[in-house]
């Protein structure tokens, strides 16, 4: 797995918004910081991050003339979950 | 030395785990609106069906005053259902995969609405037969799918109910929709909204 992900997702906040958005398909930065209980600055710079490595979608609109930004998992953050979760199972099992 | 740095390790793991499976935790599929929504329309349905009962002069004053009564109505209903749904959707923050599935089966439902209404108008029929084993089959899907047995059995016994309707064509049609839908859908959205938890 790449070391540069695994380090990603060492961050207990990373961590909780790429397991969230594992089961859902999109959700709010509201529902992002219900999940994570994180302050929304923190948060930002967390999404950020997991945005910059394409491990989740971050998509800006308009919604009754209100700006909503919705954000999603992509295939690859799907990948390197499913990889991460391997990894930690099979070091659980040891 | 070793062994702590691995003690610590393995424990940063455990503790990885348990982020992973309270986030995973906190998703719910939020079934309280399904059961709104088979509430809504079913009070909409038979109210219709009941008031067209019972005032045909109203309903059927000219022509086609039956079939805008039968189209207007419902159309205000899906504007007003889209409406709530968004609304719960935003207040809730996110779906999941069963919400999407859900949402999917009742769109393609409302897009079969129409086009079965339409064609019942081109044709000069009654659509209340088809448009009830097309509601049956949508149940029986939803009770499936959210693992939820009353509203399983709703749509069985409307589908077996609408056979059973075919086979008698003396019925009235307004009191078969009020029967179909008081079975099929009120008394199962009732428990639904009721007593199921989120899954």
């Amino acid at each position: 797995m790449n070391k540069e992900i695994e380090k990603l997702l060492f961050n207990p906040i990373r961590l909780k918004t790429i397991s969230f958005l594992m089961t859902v398909e999109t959700c709010t930065f509201k529902a992002l910081l219900d999940v994570t209980t994180s302050s929304k600055g923190n948060l930002s710079i967390q999404l950020k991050k997991l945005n910059d490595a394409g491990l989740i979608k971050i998509e800006k609109y308009f919604q009754k003339s209100y700006p909503t930004t919705d954000y999603s998992i992509t295939k690859k953050g799907k990948t390197s979950f499913e990889d991460f979760f391997k990894q930690l199972q099979s070091l659980k099992n040891e | 030395m070793g062994s702590i740095f691995i003690k610590f390790f393995i424990m940063t793991k455990k503790e990885q785990l348990i982020i992973i499976n309270e986030a995973i935790k906190q998703t719910k599929t939020n079934l309280k609106p399904i059961g709104y929504n088979l509430i809504f329309w079913s009070i909409v349905v038979i109210s219709m069906s009941l008031f067209h009962y019972f005032f045909p002069k109203i309903v059927q004053y000219s022509y086609y005053s039956s079939t805008i009564y039968w189209v207007s109505i419902p159309l205000i209903g899906m504007v007003y259902t889209t409406y709530y749904n968004i609304k719960t959707g935003i207040k809730i923050g996110y779906e999941t995969q069963l919400d999407r599935v859900i949402r999917i089966i009742w769109g393609v439902f409302g897009f079969a609405w129409i086009f079965t209404v339409a064609i019942s108008i081109l044709h000069n029929i009654n659509p209340v037969q088809d448009i009830l084993f097309l509601l049956g089959l949508v149940l029986l899907m939803n009770g499936l799918i959210i693992k939820f047995r009353n509203i399983t059995i709703g749509g069985v016994g409307l589908l077996i109910f609408t056979i059973y309707t075919y086979y008698n064509p003396g019925l009235n049609l307004l009191l078969v929709n009020v029967i179909g839908i008081s079975f099929g859908m009120l008394i199962p959205g009732l428990s639904l909204y009721l007593h199921k938890k989120d899954e």
